[in-house]
């Protein structure tokens, strides 16, 4: 039969070819950094392959290792924070009817459309209305607001396909509150609490817009770090830093492939 | 004690217990400053930075002059077009990807350079299309072209670079959704005389409708608030609301009228985000019963045969 | 699901552990000292050279321009830094607002070394009351030799110049931009004047603007570097430090003999700073002559700040001398008038 051609899953046709196009596409400037990562010249032109970049990468940049760890403080501190909140929340929204309610489904959505220089600004003149002092708590704050939608987001997908009778069920053998949370609620949705927390954590150490107006003494984060290195400063360290991070990208990408399909059904 | 509680109570009781933090996370960090921000485009300018605690209009007056005009056209149609072209792109992908018996590794494929830092991205596609940069150096080496062609600081750049940036912003949403398409709908379709093209037009579209919406609304409106990319890759004339915003912040201190401008595009994105919410809304509901699917079906394809009776 | 539990605290504990070996800071015997300085402004090696001498540890935030500095500083309460490094305008600016701590000079004997032009120069604050000058330097145009063929004008005049047309950036700054132009017109760069104000902004949008492919304070010494642009308007520091030195010959970096816009950047201490004392100490560390060689030789600078520093540099080869900086002004600070400088600026940004 000539008719299934759309259930059936070979064929070469024009889509193929235009994910195929698209994948390369997106791959090119990254090829492009890691290439002028090994070149010991500076600039564009290629001289021969060396590991120059890498050594003053790791050896002689203490700057750029000191806004890589509060990256890191900030991407978990954030991430668990947004990852408890918005699980919780996405369950007393799924089964409970609360004032409220609504209000939180809708401002939920927003931080996650709302161009980036909007959040960032509206922080800064927030946290200097209320005099706080930038630094380390406000990247956090912000970091936690604009991650706090796609666990929110995700947990929620996740229950939706949940069955609450189950829930009743527990109730009715006798199970607390407590237990029907760590015993039947929780174990169905930890993978989506575990993509969400994942996505937290990539987003957060990739921010750069929100982070730039609400750093303050001290608090450079990397992408804050690398800004600066592409306006001025010794650049092929940064291809280096570039290659080292796509690296660390495609780890967690490949510890969490499971999870892929829930990351990409919540962006 | 519990027990004493009535039903009603009980529910509020929890529902407040576990989607309180959140919501009270969300107004202390994202409802006030939004509110700040609104009564902020409404005060006078602090000379030196933030306000003076006295009602006016200004910022709002200021906003109509035809430099901001310029760049509010401008902001338009390179996020029309950016966004058009990425859905135009992704529609294609996503469907490739729903269809492909290698879903994981094809998502790991878009999702590992979406993943990597946006600036190193920006830095990479700077070096890649400057005069001296690696498309010039490969069509001079070719023999295309003699002396390198100006790519980049321009509008032209712009465009590419934001369709880089947002393209998985429309791949992932229009895959999840294609991806739960029934395809048998459009084998019958097809069984009924629609041309292949005409079979995705007509039945598969309406179908993902909120993956479309979707990825429209993750397109256009960081697209809209551009900031970065127009900065580093755009030439003198690239300027777009997002960095009009942060100018007045941080250049001309004038916090009332970056104030306003955010407030137009808080409202755009708004609008957008309810009509979102509201084309999830409608397919649900489509969806709900089994048969509004097959009438739909059944109309699409009838109005298709009336169209090409017509001819 | 176990095992996806199990991956998953691998993965947190591997975070931990990077994050807490990242952590590994030396100690700091006494006390720290946050310091808020532009980009690429605090050489590393002086800055290790203080840690060592003193046991204060440093911690160093960067910024782009005045007013970032000034945007994060007001929005901040003004609390968290030790040391800022504002240019003679916001200078000017902070010490109206009342934000800066008055300087202890028994604490900082090596201001004695500072030259007298600057005394001069610096009429916001000539005693050094609230305001330590760290380097006076200027804004100019670096012209990549290699790549221009025939004579050019060494004036600003060179932004008119159609040859080299799509190959000229100019600064992103109001102040900067507005000032080569009023200058350029026989003007005083700080003139509050509409008549001449929009004279010059008419010149640019009508003899620059349609040469030029940027308006850059961001990147243009990396595009200058690979041969994007071949003449930018520039800070010298940032198109040299992108160029090897063996290159340095091929670059022809100017201040316009009918002058420019010129900087005094200062050190000040903020009201309410938590290290006032710290701060003393590296004041008075950056004046003295030996170290302040240092800093100028990492970046090629002339020695117009410090008169005592010039015995000590290796480098002798400087991209500008004092006295080219005679017919420039410093940028001042204009209180509400800047506004006309606003409207101007903006139809030279915004409109085409």
């Amino acid at each position: 039969m000539n008719y299934h051609k759309y259930s059936s899953k070979s064929g070469f046709s024009f889509s193929y070819v235009m994910l195929a196009l698209v994948i390369v596409f997106l791959f090119i400037p990254l090829f492009v950094v890691v290439f002028f990562s090994f070149n010991s010249a500076r600039g564009m032109q290629w001289d021969h392959a060396s590991l120059i970049w890498y050594k003053r990468l790791i050896f002689e940049s203490p700057s750029l290792w000191s806004a890589f760890r509060n990256s890191l403080i900030i991407a978990l501190t954030s991430s668990v924070t947004a990852t408890v909140l918005g699980s919780l929340a996405a369950i007393g929204i799924k089964w409970y009817r609360f004032h409220g309610r609504s209000y939180i489904t809708t401002v939920s959505y927003l931080p996650m459309v709302l161009p980036e220089v909007i959040i960032g600004i509206s922080m800064l003149i927030f946290f200097s209305a209320v005099k706080v002092r930038l630094g380390m708590f406000t990247i956090f704050a912000a970091h936690t607001t604009f991650n706090l939608p796609f666990v929110f987001m995700m947990v929620s997908a996740r229950l939706d396909e949940f069955d609450y009778s189950t829930v009743e069920a527990a109730r009715d053998l006798g199970a607390n509150e407590r237990q029907t949370l760590t015993k039947v609620i929780i174990p169905t949705i930890i993978p989506a609490v575990l993509s969400g927390f994942l996505m937290c954590i990539t987003m957060s150490l990739e921010d750069f817009v929100i982070t730039f107006f609400v750093s303050g003494p001290g608090s450079g984060t990397l992408p804050l770090y690398v800004y600066s290195m592409i306006r001025y400063g010794v650049s092929p360290v940064i291809n280096a830093l570039s290659f080292v991070m796509i690296l660390g990208t495609m780890v967690i990408a490949f510890i969490f492939r499971k999870f892929l399909k829930t990351v990409a059904a919540s962006s | 004690m519990k027990k004493t509680l009535k039903p009603r109570e009980r529910e509020q009781l929890l529902g407040t217990m576990y989607g309180g933090p959140m919501g009270l996370w969300f107004t202390l960090f994202f409802t006030v400053p939004l509110g700040i921000i609104i009564l902020y485009s409404f005060m006078k300018r602090g000379l030196y930075g933030g306000v003076e605690w006295e009602f006016t209009l200004d910022a709002y007056r200021q906003m109509f002059n035809p430099s901001f005009a310029m760049v509010v056209v401008r902001t338009l149609w390179i996020s029309v077009l950016s966004t058009f072209l990425c859905i135009l792109i992704a529609i294609p992908c996503g469907y490739a990807m729903a269809k492909s018996k290698h879903q994981t590794f094809l998502l790991f494929l878009i999702i590992i350079p979406f993943w990597t830092n946006s600036l190193i991205r920006i830095y990479a596609w700077i070096s890649i299309l400057s005069t001296e940069g690696f498309i010039n150096s490969l069509l001079m080496r070719i023999g295309l072209i003699d002396s390198g062609l100006k790519l980049i600081y321009n509008n032209g750049a712009v465009v590419l670079v934001l369709i880089y940036m947002y393209l998985p912003f429309a791949i992932l949403p229009l895959f999840t959704t294609i991806d739960k398409f029934d395809f048998s709908l459009l084998d019958a379709a097809r069984d009924l005389g629609a041309t292949k093209l005409g079979a995705i037009v007509k039945v598969m579209f309406p179908n993902i409708r909120s993956g479309l919406s979707t990825a429209f609304i993750f397109t256009f409106i960081p697209i809209f608030g551009a900031y970065t990319v127009p900065l580093l890759v755009g030439g003198k004339d690239s300027t777009m609301i997002g960095n009009i915003i942060v100018d007045q912040v941080s250049k001309t201190r004038n916090w009332p009228l970056a104030s306003a401008f955010s407030m137009i595009l808080t409202l755009i994105s708004l609008v957008g985000v309810f009509w979102m919410l509201y084309n999830g809304k409608r397919e649900q509901m489509q969806k709900g019963s089994k048969k509004t699917t097959q009438q739909a079906l059944e109309h699409n394809i009838k109005a298709h045969h009336s169209l090409r009776g017509t001819k | 699901m176990k095992r996806f539990v199990k991956v998953f605290w691998v993965f947190l504990v591997c975070i931990l552990v990077l994050s807490s070996t990242a952590c590994k800071r030396k100690s700091s015997e006494n006390g720290k000292l946050y310091l808020y300085n532009w980009t690429y402004y605090t050489p590393d090696n002086l800055v290790a050279k203080f840690e060592e001498e003193t046991g204060i540890d440093v911690i160093i935030d960067n910024f782009a321009s005045n007013e970032e500095m000034f945007a994060k500083v007001m929005a901040g309460g003004n609390k968290g830094y030790d040391i800022l490094f504002p240019s003679s305008d916001y200078t000017q600016i902070m010490i109206k607002l009342g934000l800066l701590a008055e300087l202890d000079h028994e604490k900082l004997p090596n201001l004695s070394h500072i030259a007298p032009l600057i005394r001069e120069k610096a009429t916001y604050d000539p005693h050094f009351s609230y305001a330590v000058p760290y380097f006076m330097g200027s804004s100019g145009i670096a012209v990549n030799t290699e790549r221009v063929e025939g004579a050019y004008e060494r004036s600003w005049a060179i932004f008119s110049d159609p040859r080299f047309a799509g190959r000229m950036s100019l600064l992103d700054d109001m102040r900067e931009v507005m000032g080569a132009a009023l200058k350029h017109l026989g003007f005083e760069g700080n003139t509050t004047d509409e008549e001449e104000l929009t004279m010059a902004a008419e010149l640019i949008n009508k003899s620059w603007k349609p040469n030029i492919v940027k308006f850059d304070s961001e990147s243009f010494g990396k595009a200058f570097s690979r041969g994007e642009f071949v003449v930018v308007h520039a800070y010298p520091e940032n198109v040299f430090a992108e160029l090897p030195s063996e290159n340095w010959p091929s670059i022809d970096f100017f201040i316009p003999a009918e002058g420019g816009m010129m900087y005094i950047d200062n050190m000040v201490i903020p009201v309410g700073a938590d290290n006032i004392e710290n701060a003393h100490t590296f004041i008075n560390f950056i004046h003295n002559p030996e170290n302040y060689a240092l800093f100028l030789d990492a970046f090629g600078f002339p020695p117009t700040t410090n008169t005592g520093a010039a015995q000590y540099m290796k480098n002798t080869d400087f991209f500008f001398s004092v006295e080219d900086l005679a017919h420039s002004d410093n940028i001042q600070d204009l209180g509400p008038d800047l506004e006309i400088y606003n409207q101007l600026w903006q139809t030279v940004r915004y409109e085409h």
